[in-house]
C-alpha cells in the first residue's frame, strides 16, 4: 500500500509543522497577550526623556518696591550626558577641545565637570556635583555670539545645548545684604531634605537671610517636558499632555525702606570710623577712652593695670583708641512690628556669591581663620547678622523694663523715693561674708564714675523716673535684690524677674523671617551652671544664681544679654503702650512674576498680594495703666530733653538740645573685658513718642564707648531722616561689582555726618 | 491520515467548478493562489510600514516609497517568473533538471573561485550583476537542487528508499550546500538542508538516515565557523543568541536589534497600536533593515495578536495546500517536490517569526512572500508555480 505509506509518512510531516507553528503561536501569545503591558511600560520609559525646567525664583522687594534681588536670564551650554559617556576617551577629549576655544574655557576646566578627578593631583576625593538627571553644563552665561557660532556647527559639536537658566542678582547690593542673603550649592546635610521636596541636585538654595528664610516661598515648582525620542536619543515630538509648566517663586516683599535702611548703614559705618579715628587730643576729654590716674600714688601710676603671666604688673596707657569694629541698628515700626531698615557692620556685597569667585578669592574675602591658622577675631566677622545674632550686654538701656516690672508688680510706685549715695551695699548678704570683710560675696556695687572726680556719681533722693533720666545704677541694684528677695519667698524657685523679662521677648526668638536668630539669655541657674561648664565662667563661681547676679540684671550687665532686634522690640513695647508685637521684615508675599515698573522697581500696583503682613500679631499685651506707664515715659522724655536732677544733667540732654523730633530714649553703656573704658560698648534705645513718628530706633555699636557718645548720635540721626528734617541721599543702582575688589564691601558714609557731632562732613580718608 | 476533506475530488461541492480533467489551466489551486498573493501584497504593506519613515545611513530623507516600489517591480517578474514555471509539465521540468543543476553547480563554483580569488577585493560575492537583472545561484539552487532531488527519488517509484539512493541523494543536495556554506550564506544553505530532510522524511528515510542528515549539517556548519569561513558578522548575530547579555559592544547591537523587534512585536499586543501608529516600528530608525529581516515585527506592532494571528493563518492555508496536492499528485514526483516545498517554505517562515520572536538565533533568512528581496520573492513564485505544476496536472 504505497499511497497510505505516503500519507504516513506525509502525516509525520504534518505533525512536525504543526508542532512548530504550535510552537510560534504560543511564544506569539506569551509576548503579545500576557507580557505585552510589561514591555509597553520598558518602551514607554526608553522612549521618552525628561527634560525639567527650571522655575524663576522669587524675587525680594523693599517697601517701596524696589527690586533687592532679581533674575538675569544667562545662557548656559550644556552638553548631554549621554554623548560624553559613550564616547571613547580620545573622542570626548577631542569634543570638548573644540568647545574650549568658543567657550574660552580650558579644556581641563571642562573635563573635570565630566570627571571631577580628571588631571588632579592625587589622592583626589572630589565628588561629581551636577545632576545626572539634567543636562552637563559647561559654561554658564555666555553671549549670544558664542551660542550662534555653536548652533551653526552643530553637527560639530552633538550633545550639545544651550538653555536659559537664572542667575541671582542685587541690584542695589550691598544695601541690606545681612537681610535679604543670598543663595548658594544645596550643601551635603541638607541635600536629602532638598531632594524630598522636589528639589534638583546642582541647584543654589537661600543660605542666608531672607533667601534662606523664605526659600519655600521663593522656590516655586520645576516644571517638566516629556519628549519622545527615537533610539538614537534624538527628539521626536513632545508629548504635550505630560508637559508640567514650571511655577515661579512668590516674590517677597520687605518691610525695608530702602532709603532708610542706606541712611541707617551710612550712620552706622561713618559713626564706626569716627569713633576709631579719634584723635588722641587730651583737651578732648570724652574723644577717647581714658584711664584716669590713681590717686593715690598721687598720679605716679594709672588706674587700670594688667597682670603679667609672671605677676608682675603693667599699666595700660592713658589713651587708647576704641575698637569701634562692629555694630547694628535696628528701626521697627512699633505700631505694626515691621522692621523698617536693619543695619549690621562689618557688611558685604552678597553679590560676592553669586559671582563665581574662587575658593582662594572667597576665603580672602570672608575669612575664617589668621594668615597662622587661628580662628580670626570674632569682632570681625562678616557673615553674621548682628541685629539678630548679636550676644549683647543691654547695659542700662535695660532699666525702662526693670522699672516696669517693679511700678507693675507693686514693689514701687512713681513717688518711691530712694536715695542713691554712689554706692550700693547689699542688704540681704551679712557683712561678714562679703568681700570687704574677708568674705566671698561681692556686696559693694558703684554707679558709673565720673570722669572728672574719678569717683561714683551720687544722685540724691531719686524717684523712677529721675533714676532712669541720670541713669541711676543704685536704685536699680537695690530693685534687683528686692527682686531677689521677693523671689526667695516664692515656692518652686520661680524668679519675678525673670518672667517680665521675657514678657518684654528676652529669651527667645522673635520669630522674625531671618536665620540663626539667637534667643537671648536671661541667667538662671541652669543658665549659670552651664556657662561654668563651658568655661564661660570661672570653675570658682557658685553654680547657681546669687543676689549679685540679679543686682547685675537690674543693670544689663553680667550674665543678661540680649539681641538689638529684641532690644528694638522691647521699646517698641513701651512706646506702643504694652503690645509685645511679633517683628516681620516681610511686608507682603505677592503672587509670583510681578511686572517692573521701570528697571529694578517692580509695578506693585499690577501685582496680585497673596498675604500682607500690615496686621500686627500681638504676642502678648503687658498690663500698662498710665500709673505704671507714665512715670517710664517721663524718665525716658527727660533722657534726651532733661531735666536731670539738681547737679546732674542727663545722659542725653546734651546731644539732643533743640533735637526737632519728639522722642523718648536710653542710653546705655554695658561693660566689656575687665570693665576696661575702651571695651565699653555704647547702646540706644529711643521711640517716637507721637502718631507721626511710630518708630523705635535701637543702636548698638560694639567697643566704641558710652551710649550717649556712639549709638545716642547715631539713633539721633536716624530720627531725623524718619521725620524727615534730613533728607538721606538718593538710592541708586549699584554699579557692577568689582571683581577686583579685595573687601567684602565698599565702604559707605552719611553726605552730612552733622548730626553724629561731627564737623566739617565725614572724609574717608580720615586718620 | 484519512483526512476526508483533504482528498476530496476538485470537481465536487465546493470546488474549482471551472476544473477540467483535460485542461491543466483550468486546474489551478485558487485557494493555494489567492493566500499566496494575500500574503505577498500585505508584504507590499509591511515594507512600506517598516520603511517609509526610515532614514538610509548618511541619507538626508526618508525612504518613503523607495523599497515599496522596488518590491512591486520584483513581484511582476516573480508573477511572470511563475506562469513560466507553471507552463511546462513538471515531467519537461525534471526533464531538463540535471542541466538545470548543472548550471547552478557551476555559477556556486564560480563565485566560490571569485571569492577565492578575492576579484572584488575583501567583498563578499553572493550574486552575479547583469545588468538590471540580480542573480543569486544560491536562491536558483533551492528550485534546480529540488528538480534534481525529486526527479532521482522518484526514478524508483518506491516506497522504500534504498541506501545508495539515500546517498546519492544527500550528495545531490550536499555539493551545493557546501558550496552555498563557503559563500558564506548559512542561511539559504539551512534551507536546503530543510528541504532534503522533509523529502528523506517522505521518501522512506529511515529514522537513523535522518539524524544522519543532522549530524552531517551541524559538522558541517561546525567546520564553517571553525575554519572561519563564516563571516564574523553571521557568526554575532548567531552567537549573540547564546549570549544574551554580551558585554561585547558589537554584540549589543545585535542584541538590542533582536530585543527591540521583540518589544515592538509585544507591544502592539492583542489589536495592535495600529496602521503606522508603531512608536518603533515607525520610529526614523529603530531596527535596522526591520523591512527584510523583521517584518513580522511591524505587523506585530502594528496590528498585534489578531494580525499576527491572520498572517500565520494564511502561511497555514498555504502549507495546507501545498501538503494537499503532495496528497493529490498523481506521482511521487509531484509529491516529493510538493514535500520539498513545503519543507522549505515551513522552515523559512519558522526561522523568521521564531528568530523575531527571540526563540531562535538571527540569521538573515527573509520570511517568504512578505520580506523585501527580489531574488527570495522571484525563488518562492517559482516554488510555488511547481507546486500549482503538480496540482494542475494531477489527473494525467
Amino acid at each position: 500500500m504505497a499511497v497510505d505509506k505516503r500519507s504516513a509518512r506525509l502525516g509525520v510531516l504534518a505533525t512536525v509543522s504543526l508542532l512548530l507553528i504550535g510552537l510560534l503561536g504560543a511564544r506569539l501569545w506569551f509576548l503579545q497577550g500576557v507580557k505585552s503591558e510589561e514591555y509597553k511600560a520598558t518602551v514607554a520609559a526608553a522612549k521618552t526623556r525628561e527634560v525639567f525646567v527650571a522655575p524663576e525664583r522669587g524675587r525680594i522687594f523693599d517697601a517701596d518696591g524696589r527690586v533687592l534681588a532679581d533674575n538675569q536670564r544667562i545662557l548656559t551650554v550644556t552638553i548631554d550626558w549621554a554623548v560624553l559617556r559613550k564616547a571613547k576617551k580620545k573622542d570626548r577629549l577631542a569634543l570638548l577641545e573644540r568647545l574650549s576655544g568658543p567657550l574660552q574655557t580650558p579644556i581641563d576646566d571642562l573635563m573635570r565637570r565630566y570627571e571631577p578627578c580628571y588631571n588632579m593631583p592625587k589622592p583626589c576625593t572630589k565628588k561629581q556635583q551636577f545632576d545626572a538627571l539634567l543636562p552637563l553644563p559647561l559654561k554658564e552665561d555666555v553671549d549670544e555670539p558664542t551660542v550662534s557660532f555653536l548652533k551653526e556647527r552643530s553637527e560639530d559639536y552633538p550633545g550639545v545645548d544651550v538653555v536659559e537658566q537664572y542667575k541671582r542678582v542685587y541690584p542695589y547690593a550691598p544695601l541690606a545684604s545681612h537681610v535679604i542673603g543670598f543663595t548658594g550649592p544645596i550643601t551635603k546635610e541638607t541635600l536629602e531634605s532638598y531632594l524630598a521636596q522636589g528639589y534638583k541636585r546642582n541647584e543654589r538654595v537661600g543660605q542666608f537671610g531672607v533667601e534662606s528664610s523664605m526659600e519655600r516661598e521663593l522656590h516655586g515648582t520645576w516644571g517638566r517636558r516629556v519628549y519622545e525620542v527615537d533610539a538614537s536619543g534624538s527628539i521626536v515630538r513632545e508629548l504635550s499632555d505630560q508637559r508640567v509648566e514650571p511655577i515661579a517663586g512668590f516674590d517677597v516683599q520687605l518691610s525695608v525702606d530702602l532709603d532708610i535702611q542706606q541712611y541707617a548703614e551710612q550712620a552706622l559705618q561713618t559713626e564706626l570710623r569716627n569713633r576709631r579715628n579719634l584723635p588722641i587730643d587730651l583737651a578732648q576729654l570724652d574723644s577717647a577712652p581714658h584711664n584716669p590716674c590713681d590717686i593715690k600714688t598721687n598720679c605716679k601710676t594709672r588706674v587700670l593695670q594688667k597682670t603679667n603671666p609672671d605677676g608682675s604688673k603693667t599699666d595700660y596707657p592713658e589713651w587708647v583708641q576704641h575698637k569701634a569694629p562692629a555694630g547694628s541698628v535696628v528701626v521697627e515700626n512699633h505700631e505694626t512690628g515691621q522692621i523698617v531698615a536693619m543695619a549690621s557692620y562689618p557688611t558685604f556685597d552678597n553679590r560676592w556669591m553669586e559671582s563665581g569667585i574662587d575658593g582662594t578669592k572667597y576665603k580672602q574675602l570672608f575669612p575664617s581663620k589668621n594668615a597662622d591658622g587661628t580662628p580670626i577675631d570674632p569682632d570681625l566677622s562678616i557673615l553674621v547678622n548682628r541685629a539678630v545674632q548679636g550676644n549683647y550686654n543691654l547695659g542700662s538701656t535695660i532699666k525702662p523694663f526693670i522699672s516696669w516690672s517693679a511700678l507693675h508688680s507693686g514693689l514701687i510706685t512713681a513717688g518711691t523715693v530712694w536715695t542713691d549715695e554712689g554706692t550700693y551695699r547689699l542688704e540681704s548678704i551679712p557683712e561678714n561674708e562679703c568681700q570687704d570683710k574677708g568674705g566671698k560675696a561681692r556686696c559693694v556695687f558703684k554707679n558709673a564714675t565720673n570722669k572728672r572726680t574719678n569717683l561714683p556719681s551720687a544722685y540724691g533722693n531719686v524717684t523712677v523716673s529721675d533714676a532712669l533720666a541720670v541713669s541711676s545704677d543704685t536704685f536699680f541694684y537695690h530693685l534687683g535684690e528686692q527682686f531677689w528677695q521677693l523671689s526667695e519667698d516664692l515656692p518652686d524657685q520661680r524668679s519675678l524677674l525673670k518672667e517680665d523679662l521675657e514678657r518684654f521677648g528676652f529669651g527667645s526668638k522673635s520669630g522674625i523671617q531671618l536665620p540663626y536668630e539667637w534667643k537671648g539669655r536671661i541667667p538662671d541657674d541652669a543658665v549659670k551652671a552651664a556657662l561654668i561648664k563651658k568655661k564661660v565662667l570661672a570653675p570658682g563661681e557658685v553654680p547657681r544664681l546669687v543676689v549679685g547676679d540679679n543686682v547685675q540684671v537690674a543693670i544689663g550687665q553680667g550674665l543678661m544679654a540680649a539681641t538689638p532686634l529684641q532690644l528694638t522690640n522691647a521699646y517698641a513695647t513701651i512706646a506702643n503702650g504694652g503690645f509685645l508685637l511679633q517683628p516681620t521684615i516681610v511686608k507682603a508675599i505677592w503672587a509670583p512674576l510681578t511686572p517692573d515698573a521701570s528697571p529694578a522697581v517692580a509695578d506693585l500696583e499690577a501685582g496680585t498680594l497673596r498675604k500682607s503682613f500690615d496686621k500686627p500679631t500681638i504676642r502678648d499685651a503687658l498690663e500698662m495703666p498710665p500709673e505704671v506707664l507714665e512715670p517710664i515715659r517721663e524718665g525716658l522724655h527727660r533722657v534726651i530733653r532733661g531735666p536731670g536732677v539738681p547737679g546732674h544733667g542727663t545722659t542725653g540732654e546734651t546731644l539732643f538740645k533743640g533735637f526737632p523730633v519728639d522722642i523718648a530714649g536710653k542710653t546705655g553703656t554695658a561693660q566689656g573685658a575687665a570693665s576696661l573704658p575702651w571695651n565699653d560698648s555704647s547702646a540706644f534705645g529711643a521711640f517716637g513718642r507721637t502718631a507721626e513718628m511710630p518708630y523705635t530706633v535701637v543702636s548698638y555699636l560694639e567697643k566704641s564707648g558710652y551710649g550717649s557718645k556712639a549709638a545716642a548720635p547715631v539713633t539721633k540721626c536716624m530720627f531725623l531722616a524718619l521725620s524727615g528734617d534730613v533728607v538721606p541721599d538718593p538710592v541708586f543702582v549699584s554699579d557692577p561689582l568689582d571683581l577686583n575688589s579685595t573687601v567684602p564691601a565698599a565702604q559707605m558714609q552719611l553726605a552730612d555726618p552733622t548730626c553724629l557731632g561731627i564737623v566739617g562732613g565725614g572724609d574717608l580718608g580720615r586718620g | 491520515m484519512a483526512l476526508s476533506f483533504m482528498q476530496r475530488k476538485p470537481d465536487s461541492g465546493l470546488g474549482n467548478i471551472h476544473s477540467s480533467k483535460s485542461a491543466p489551466g483550468r486546474n489551478i489551486d485558487y485557494v493555494l493562489l489567492f493566500a499566496q498573493g494575500a500574503l505577498a501584497i500585505i508584504g507590499l504593506f509591511v515594507i512600506y510600514s517598516a520603511s517609509h519613515s526610515k532614514t538610509p545611513p548618511g541619507g538626508a530623507s526618508p525612504y518613503d516609497f523607495f523599497f515599496v516600489t522596488r518590491q512591486e517591480i520584483f513581484l511582476i517578474a516573480a508573477v511572470l517568473v511563475m506562469v513560466v514555471v507553471m507552463a511546462f509539465d513538471y515531467d519537461w521540468w525534471k526533464d531538463h533538471a540535471r542541466f538545470l543543476y548543472g548550471a547552478t553547480l557551476m555559477l556556486l563554483t564560480l563565485i566560490t573561485l571569485m571569492n577565492i580569488l578575492q576579484v572584488r577585493g575583501t567583498e563578499t560575492v553572493l550574486s552575479f550583476d547583469i545588468g538590471p537583472l540580480n542573480i543569486q545561484p544560491a536562491e536558483m539552487a533551492k528550485f534546480t537542487t529540488l528538480l534534481m532531488v525529486a526527479s532521482y527519488l522518484s526514478e524508483d517509484n518506491s516506497d522504500d528508499l534504498p541506501y545508495h539512493r539515500f546517498i546519492i541523494g544527500l550528495m545531490l543536495v550536499g555539493a551545493p550546500t557546501a558550496l552555498i556554506i563557503v559563500q558564506p550564506d548559512l542561511g539559504s544553505a539551512s534551507v536546503l538542508i530543510a528541504m532534503v530532510m522533509g523529502i528523506m522524511l517522505v521518501a522512506g528515510a529511515k529514522a537513523r538516515y535522518i539524524a544522519m542528515i543532522t549530524l552531517l549539517s551541524i559538522a558541517t556548519v561546525g567546520a564553517a565557523v571553525v575554519t572561519r569561513v563564516v563571516n564574523e558578522y553571521q557568526m554575532k548575530r548567531f552567537s549573540a543568541f547564546f549570549d544574551q547579555n554580551s558585554k561585547d559592544v558589537a554584540m549589543q547591537d545585535v542584541l538590542y536589534q533582536g530585543r527591540n523587534a521583540i518589544r515592538a512585536l509585544a507591544i502592539g499586543g492583542i489589536t495592535g497600536k495600529g496602521w503606522l501608529q508603531g512608536p518603533i516600528t515607525n520610529a526614523p530608525k529603530d531596527i535596522p533593515v526591520q523591512w527584510a529581516d523583521f517584518p513580522f515585527s511591524a505587523v506585530g506592532e502594528q496590528f498585534g495578536l489578531v494580525g499576527c494571528g491572520i498572517l500565520i493563518g494564511l502561511y497555514a492555508i498555504v502549507l495546507l495546500r501545498i501538503w494537499r496536492i503532495a496528497h493529490l499528485s498523481r506521482d511521487l514526483l509531484g509529491t516529493y517536490l510538493c514535500v520539498g516545498v513545503f519543507s522549505m517554505l515551513l522552515w523559512q517562515v519558522f526561522q523568521n517569526i521564531a528568530m523575531t520572536l527571540g526563540i531562535m538565533p538571527i540569521t538573515g533568512l527573509p520570511l517568504p512572500f512578505i520580506s523585501y528581496g527580489g531574488s527570495g520573492i522571484v525563488t518562492f513564485f517559482a516554488l510555488m508555480g511547481l507546486v500549482q505544476n503538480v496540482h494542475m496536472r494531477r489527473y494525467r
